[in-house]
C-alpha cells in the first residue's frame, strides 16, 4: 500500500514540476523585461570541451554590461542550450530559444552541421545568428543578412597556405589530405594562390586510417614538389611525417597547427618533425580585448572559439544600442555600423562602445578574435594568422600576420 | 510557446514512426536492430536527393520507402546467420557505414556540408506557421496509419508467427513456419518505415547531414520502445511521442535547478534521462503498455 502512495506522490510532484516548467517562461515574458540572447553551444558530444568555456565568457560579458546599466536601460539575459554536437538536438534547442524564450539573437553555434540546421529557423523567425563554424557553404545560405561568422572560412585559410608556401620560395606545392569537409576548397584556394605567384600545385586524397603512406608519398614525390602541405589530423599526420622523413624529402613542410601540435612533436623522432611550419587562425593576442577576456575568465590561453563568442556578445549588445531596438532585424541592420564604421572610434569592449554610441559617435570594434569586419554575406574580411615552426622539439613562433 | 509545442509534437511523430519500426522488428520478430539511424539516414538522403534532382515530393517519399526496403533486404541478407548480440553489432556497423558513405561520397551527398534547402511541401503557400501545423497533422496522421496497420499485422497470423520466431526460432521452424521469410519481411518493412520517417524529417527541417545520424538517435528510440512496451504497437506510438516530450521537459526541469553552470545543466539532463530509463526497467520492465499475448484459439 505504502508503495503506491509514494508513487502517487512522486507522480504528483512530477506533474507539478512540469506544470511549473511550462508556466515559468510565460510568466517572465513581459515586454519591458530583459533582452534575451540565446547561446547554442556543444556542452556534450565531440564539441564538449569548447562549449562550457564559451558559455562562461558570454555570461561574464553580459554580467559586466548589466553591472554598468545594461543596454537601452534593459538587462541582458543569456540563455544557454546544449546542442550535443548534433544538428537534430541543435534544432530542438533553437526552437525552444526562439519560440519559448523569444530571443533576439543566438550566438556560438560551433559544428558546421548544427549551424546549417539552425540557420533557416533563425532567418525565418528574424532572429540574428552569430557563429564560429568555418564551412564555406554557411555564408552562401539564403540568410538575408541574419547571419555573421567570426571564423575564417576555408577560402581564406587555403589562400594563406598557398601564399606562405610561395613566401618560402616553393614553386611546386603538393597537398596531401584525407577526406574532410574542407579538402576541396582548401586545395582550390592553395592552387589559386600558388598559380598567381607563377607556381603549380597538385593534390592527393588518402585514407586516414592506413598504417603507412609509402605509395601515396611515391606519387607525391614524383611531382618533384618544393613544398608538401599536410591537410590531415594528428593521427594520420603522425604516420605521414615519419614516412616523409624516411623518403628523404628535403623541401618545405607546412601543416595545420591543430594537427602538428606539441603532442605530435613529442611522439615522433625530433629529426622527422624538424622544420615543419604550422599555420592557424590567430586570436588577436596582445590586443586589449584579448587581455580583458583573459582577465575575465581567468584562463591564459582561451581557445579561438571563446575569443570569437566574446566578440559576438559585445557586437550584439552594441548593435542593439545603435539601432535603439532589441530585435533580430535591428541587429542585422546595425551590426556593421558598430563592427566597421568608417573612421569610427576604435573600441575593444561593449562598455566603451555603448558610451560612444550614446554620444552619437561612430564605432569600429576590434575584438579578441581579430578586427571583426564583415563582408556583405557575413564572412570576416580578414583575420590574423599565426605561423610557427618546429625547432629542436619545440614549436616556436615565426610571426603573427 | 505554441509554435514550440507544434514543433516538439512533429518531432514526436517522427520518433513514434521510428519506434513503430523498431517495435516491428525487435518486439515482433526479436531481431535487435541497432542500425535504425542508418535506415533513417537512407530514407532522408533518398528523398532529399530525389526531390533535389527535380522529383515531386511524393515520389521522393516513395523513393525513400523503396530505398529503405532494399537496405533492409541487404542487411538481412548479410546477417542471416546472426542473432542477438551479434546481429546488434552488425546492424550498428551498418548505421556507421551509411554515415561514412554520406560523409565521403561528396559527389552524391555533398559530404560533411550536407544537403540543405530540401523542399518543404506547401511551405510557400501556407506560410511558416501554417506549414508547421500542416506538417504536424500530416506526421501524426501517417504515424496513426502505420500504427493501425502494424496493430492489424500484430494480431494477424503473420504477427503470431513472427512472435513464435522471436520466442524460439527452431520451434517455429519445426511448426512449419517459414522463419527466414518472416525475418526478411519484418526487417525490410521495418527499414522502410524508418526510411519514411527519415524522409519526413528531411522535408520538415529542410536539411540533412551525416551528423544527424549518430547512434544517439537509435538509443532514444530504444528508450521509447522500452518505456512504451516492447511487442505492442500502441506502446511504440505512445513511447515515441513520450520520449520527445520527456527530452524537452528535462530541458526546463534541469534549467530550473538553481546555481548550476550550463555544462552542469547539460550533464544533469543526461543523468535524468539515463536514470529514467533505469527506473522504467526496474519498476515496469514490460513498459507502460505491456504486450498481451493472444490466447490460443479454441479448437472447433
Amino acid at each position: 500500500m505504502s508503495k503506491i502512495l509514494i508513487d502517487r506522490r512522486a507522480a504528483l510532484a512530477g506533474a507539478a514540476a512540469l506544470a511549473a516548467a511550462a508556466a515559468a517562461p510565460r510568466a517572465t515574458l513581459a515586454q519591458a523585461g530583459p533582452i534575451r540572447i540565446g547561446m547554442i553551444v556543444p556542452l556534450t558530444g565531440s564539441g564538449g570541451p569548447y562549449g562550457p568555456v564559451m558559455a562562461k565568457a558570454v555570461k561574464a560579458v553580459a554580467d559586466e554590461i548589466n553591472a554598468a546599466g545594461g543596454v537601452l536601460g534593459r538587462k541582458l539575459e543569456i540563455l544557454v542550450e546544449d546542442d550535443q554536437t548534433n544538428p537534430e538536438a541543435g534544432v530542438r534547442a533553437a526552437r525552444k530559444l526562439i519560440d519559448v524564450d523569444k530571443v533576439t539573437a543566438i550566438c556560438g553555434t560551433w559544428a558546421s552541421s548544427v549551424t546549417t540546421a539552425v540557420a533557416p529557423l533563425c532567418w525565418e523567425s528574424k532572429t540574428f545568428l552569430a557563429t564560429v563554424s568555418g564551412a564555406d557553404s554557411i555564408t552562401l545560405l539564403p540568410h538575408q543578412g541574419f547571419l555573421v561568422r567570426t571564423q575564417p572560412n576555408t577560402t581564406l585559410q587555403g589562400r594563406k597556405f598557398g601564399e606562405f608556401a610561395l613566401e618560402q620560395g616553393a614553386k611546386r606545392v603538393f597537398f596531401l589530405t584525407p577526406q574532410t569537409p574542407f579538402a576541396d576548397s582548401q586545395f582550390v584556394n592553395i592552387k589559386a594562390a600558388v598559380e598567381k605567384g607563377g607556381g603549380v600545385a597538385e593534390r592527393l586524397i588518402y585514407d586516414d586510417k592506413k598504417p603507412s603512406y609509402r605509395t601515396e608519398l611515391d606519387q607525391a614525390l614524383a611531382f618533384k614538389p618544393d613544398a608538401l602541405v599536410f591537410g590531415g589530423y594528428t593521427a594520420d599526420t603522425t604516420v605521414l611525417v615519419k614516412d616523409v622523413f624516411r623518403a628523404g624529402f628535403s623541401g618545405k613542410k607546412i601543416a595545420f597547427a591543430y594537427s602538428v601540435n606539441q603532442k605530435l612533436v613529442d611522439g615522433v623522432p625530433a629529426e622527422a618533425v624538424e622544420g615543419i611550419y604550422t599555420i592557424a587562425p590567430s586570436p588577436a593576442e596582445g590586443s586589449n580585448a584579448h587581455k580583458r577576456l583573459v582577465k575575465m575568465i581567468g584562463m591564459d590561453n582561451p581557445d579561438p572559439y571563446t575569443t570569437q563568442v566574446y566578440d559576438h556578445i559585445n557586437l550584439i549588445a552594441m548593435a542593439i544600442a545603435q539601432a535603439g531596438e532589441a530585435s533580430g532585424a535591428a541587429i542585422r541592420d546595425a551590426i556593421r555600423k558598430v563592427s566597421q564604421a568608417p573612421g569610427g572610434e576604435k573600441v575593444d569592449n561593449a562598455l566603451d562602445g555603448l558610451k560612444a554610441i550614446a554620444a552619437k559617435k561612430p564605432v569600429d570594434y576590434d575584438g579578441a578574435s581579430g578586427p571583426c569586419d564583415f563582408t556583405d554575406i557575413g564572412d570576416i574580411a580578414d583575420c590574423k594568422f599565426r605561423y610557427e615552426q618546429v625547432k629542436a622539439g619545440k614549436i616556436a613562433l615565426v610571426k603573427i600576420a | 510557446m505554441l509554435a514550440y509545442l507544434i514543433f516538439t509534437l512533429t518531432i514526436g511523430g517522427i520518433y513514434a514512426l521510428l519506434a513503430l519500426a523498431l517495435n516491428l522488428v525487435w518486439g515482433g520478430a526479436g531481431l535487435v536492430n541497432l542500425g535504425l539511424a542508418g535506415f533513417f539516414a537512407v530514407g532522408a538522403y533518398a528523398s532529399a536527393l530525389a526531390t533535389g534532382a527535380g522529383a515531386p515530393i511524393l515520389i521522393g517519399w516513395g523513393a525513400a520507402i523503396l530505398a529503405g526496403l532494399l537496405a533492409g533486404f541487404l542487411v538481412t541478407f548479410a546477417t542471416l546467420r546472426l542473432r542477438d548480440d551479434y546481429l546488434a553489432i552488425v546492424t550498428l556497423g551498418f548505421a556507421e557505414i551509411v554515415r561514412l558513405v554520406a560523409l565521403n561520397e561528396r559527389w552524391l551527398t555533398k559530404g560533411a556540408d550536407g544537403v540543405s534547402g530540401v523542399r518543404a511541401p506547401f511551405k510557400a503557400e501556407l506560410g511558416v506557421a501554417g506549414f508547421n501545423f500542416f506538417y504536424l497533422t500530416l506526421v501524426a496522421a501517417i504515424a496513426c496509419l502505420v500504427w493501425l496497420a502494424l496493430r492489424r499485422l500484430d494480431l494477424s497470423p503473420w504477427g503470431r508467427a513472427a512472435k513464435a520466431v522471436r520466442e524460439d526460432q527452431e520451434l517455429a521452424r519445426f511448426a512449419g513456419k517459414r522463419v527466414l521469410r518472416i525475418k526478411f519481411e519484418a526487417f525490410a518493412v521495418s527499414a522502410a518505415i524508418a526510411a519514411l520517417a527519415g524522409a519526413l524529417y528531411a522535408h520538415f527541417t529542410s536539411y540533412v547531414s551525416p551528423d544527424h545520424f549518430q547512434p544517439l538517435i537509435t538509443i532514444y528510440v530504444f528508450l521509447a520502445v522500452t518505456a512504451g512496451g516492447v511487442g505492442r504497437p500502441l506502446g511504440a506510438l505512445v513511447g515515441g511521442y513520450g520520449v520527445v516530450l520527456f527530452l524537452e521537459a528535462t530541458r526546463f526541469l534541469a534549467g530550473m535547478t538553481p546555481g548550476l553552470a550550463p555544462v552542469q545543466v547539460a550533464a544533469l539532463r543526461e543523468i535524468v534521462i539515463g536514470a529514467s530509463l533505469l527506473a522504467v526497467l526496474h519498476l515496469r520492465p514490460q513498459g507502460v503498455f505491456a504486450e498481451r499475448p493472444p490466447k490460443a484459439p479454441r479448437l472447433p
